[in-house]
């Protein structure tokens, strides 16, 4: 539930022109963002994608109240988060790439005593850690402390103190980094949950199919700048097409297959993008030339290395 | 459209108590350290136990002055931990928590565990010495003054890093070198007359100073004990006021 002063029909998140230049004495500056305009509405799921290095994090530390832009505006429920800070941090809540929790907490007292830093009851203080120590798997290791626990018990306990906030708006950098694939899911299915619930969120993470499986929408950033919007699904279908063969180990077909779509190759397969209605006729070529071949569907994976490949080629 | 609700208005010190306890937890987990915050303390008052009995008391109150200015130090070294190892700093500042009371928080929080050690060698300065009330009472009050002002010049330094490698050489430089040089462990008169003002300025030597006084060890006159006593009060008032707005601005990177 969004807290008192959420001003609930200002839009979340609205980031327009951002710019921000890192300076540090001795190096050359590095501009991080070039321009960012994004918005985030209410209890979206939105993804941020990009290489590394393109600006994700920026984005996210600034939209958090962490990181002063160079230029441009970003509103927090209406709320200039760049000038009036203080506005903005009662709504927010944050998993920072690489936060670690306390190592001499145990899981359950990180939670519980975060949320009473953020000023909950104890009675929902305890209510809520309760449930984030069951979603996220924790229950077992609750109370050793965390310098005891493996990598990805530490970062389940970060997110598990985070989304046990409900905060109006969260930012999460690279939340399930480590984590196996039943806590990823884990933390999918409290993400959903938390939506449910009235959150907000903008998210960054490197596996593509968690991006796919999670987000309302996403925004690829490539060097600072949007590269581009839309769905899931939309960015699949730019693609030009729904269907991927996949040729094992014979790279010097690529000329047999151009015809029929996108061809990419990673020196030991080619992927060849198509139609479904072409299928039938690719399919006849690999089999008369007894090509290894599986067909799936084209996932949001290739949609972005497509679209961030043909950007760096422009670029050089 | 926007509504016309009011946002809640800004406490300064929001979640100050919560955050407090949350780092006497942490750090009541460093035992070792607690123990090893007494060694300079426990060395120099082994020196003037060989060297000359007559100033223990001297040494005793300038050990617990020493010991409440080196808390800065361990401040400085957990604040950078916590921001450039733990990134936690993230996760409490962008929050309703406010940075006032993060940093008033750790810094409470620092000073509590590591005042039991500093308890039980008041306990055996007063079973050695027997320090009258008046003196006790000034002790507590300088010590609390003492603290505030490193804990603030503390975190104002610890801003600064952005490795934890190359603290502990300036932190201990800064900490050892103000609480050592000066004349906290031994008299007043024994500083050079000279440098005796720049002593009654800086918060250890100034507190030492009036603690001196107050046992009858050094006579200070009044205009002495003025200088020592506002320059005491006035800078922990300033550093700490300086050190709010700074724990205000630097939440974010610029
Ligand atoms: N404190 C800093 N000082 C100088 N340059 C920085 C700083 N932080 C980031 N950069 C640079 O800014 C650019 C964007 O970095 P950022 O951390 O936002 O990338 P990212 O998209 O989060 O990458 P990743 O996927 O690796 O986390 C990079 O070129 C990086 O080197
Ligand atoms: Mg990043």
């Amino acid at each position: 539930m969004p807290g008192p002063a959420a001003d609930v029909s200002a839009e979340p998140l609205v980031a327009r022109d951002l710019r921000k230049v890192y300076t540090t004495r001795g190096s050359p500056s590095v501009e991080a963002l070039s321009g960012v305009s994004l918005e985030v509405r209410s209890r979206e799921r939105v993804a941020l994608l990009g290489r590394n290095g393109a600006g994700k994090t920026t984005f996210l530390k600034i939209a958090s109240t962490l990181l002063r832009p160079t230029s441009g505006t970003i509103e927090i429920f209406g709320h200039d988060a760049d000038r009036n800070p203080d506005r903005a941090r009662p709504l927010i809540a944050v998993v920072p790439q690489e936060g670690k929790p306390f190592f001499h907490l145990t899981p359950r007292e990180q939670i519980y005593t975060y949320l009473r830093t953020r000023g909950l009851s104890r009675e929902v203080a305890q209510t809520r850690t309760a449930t984030a120590l069951d979603q996220m798997g924790l229950v077992e290791v609750q109370d050793r402390l965390a310098i005891t626990l493996s990598g990805g018990q530490r970062q389940r306990t970060m997110v598990a103190t985070v989304i046990a906030t409900h905060a109006p708006l969260l930012f999460l950098d690279e939340p399930t980094i480590g984590m196996d694939p039943f806590a990823r899911r884990a933390v999918w299915a409290a993400l959903r949950e938390l939506t449910r619930l009235g959150s907000t969120m903008l998210l960054t993470t490197h596996y593509l199919d968690e991006a796919d499986a999670l987000s309302d929408r996403l925004y690829i950033v490539e060097r600072g700048r949007v590269l581009m919007e839309g769905t899931a699904e939309e960015l699949k279908r730019s693609v030009g097409g729904t269907l991927k063969v996949t040729i094992a180990g014979q790279t010097q077909h690529v000329d047999l297959f151009r015809s029929f779509g996108t061809v990419m190759t990673d020196g030991t397969s080619l992927t060849v993008i198509v139609q479904p209605d072409s299928l039938g006729e690719l399919m006849a070529i690999a089999v008369r030339e007894r090509l290894t071949t599986t067909v799936g569907p084209v996932t949001l994976e290739e949609a972005f290395m497509r679209a961030v490949g043909r950007s760096i080629n422009e670029d050089e | 459209m926007r509504t016309s609700e009011s946002p809640a208005p800004y406490r300064a010190f929001r979640g100050l108590s919560a955050f407090f306890w949350t780092e006497v937890r942490v750090q009541s987990h460093e035992s070792t350290a607690m123990a090893t915050s007494m060694v300079v303390q426990g060395v120099l008052l082994v020196f003037v136990f060989i060297l000359d009995r007559s100033l223990l008391p001297v040494a005793f109150l300038g050990a617990i002055i020493f010991s409440m200015f080196t808390m800065g130090q361990r401040l400085l070294n957990e604040a950078a931990y916590v921001r450039i190892d733990h990134k936690a700093t993230d996760l409490y500042l962008a929050s309703p928590l406010t940075p006032e009371a993060f940093f008033l928080g750790m810094a409470a929080g620092v000073m509590l565990v590591y005042l039991s050690p500093v308890i039980i060698l008041f306990v055996f300065a007063e079973i050695v010495v027997g320090y009258s009330l008046p003196t006790v009472l000034l002790l507590v009050g300088t010590g609390a003054l003492v603290w505030l002002f490193s804990a603030s010049f503390g975190y104002v330094i610890s801003t600064f890093f952005r490795d934890n490698r190359a603290i502990w050489a300036y932190a201990s430089l800064i900490f050892n070198g103000f609480g050592v040089l000066p004349p906290v462990f031994y008299p007043l008169s024994y500083f050079p007359a000279a440098l005796q003002p720049i002593a009654l300025m800086l918060p250890p030597s100034a507190a030492t100073a009036l603690l001196q006084a107050s046992i009858g060890v050094t006579s200070l006159s009044i205009g002495a004990i003025a200088l020592a006593a506002s320059a005491l009060a006035g800078e922990t008032l300033a550093m700490f006021l300086f050190t709010i707005y700074w724990a205000r601005r630097k939440v974010r990177e610029d």
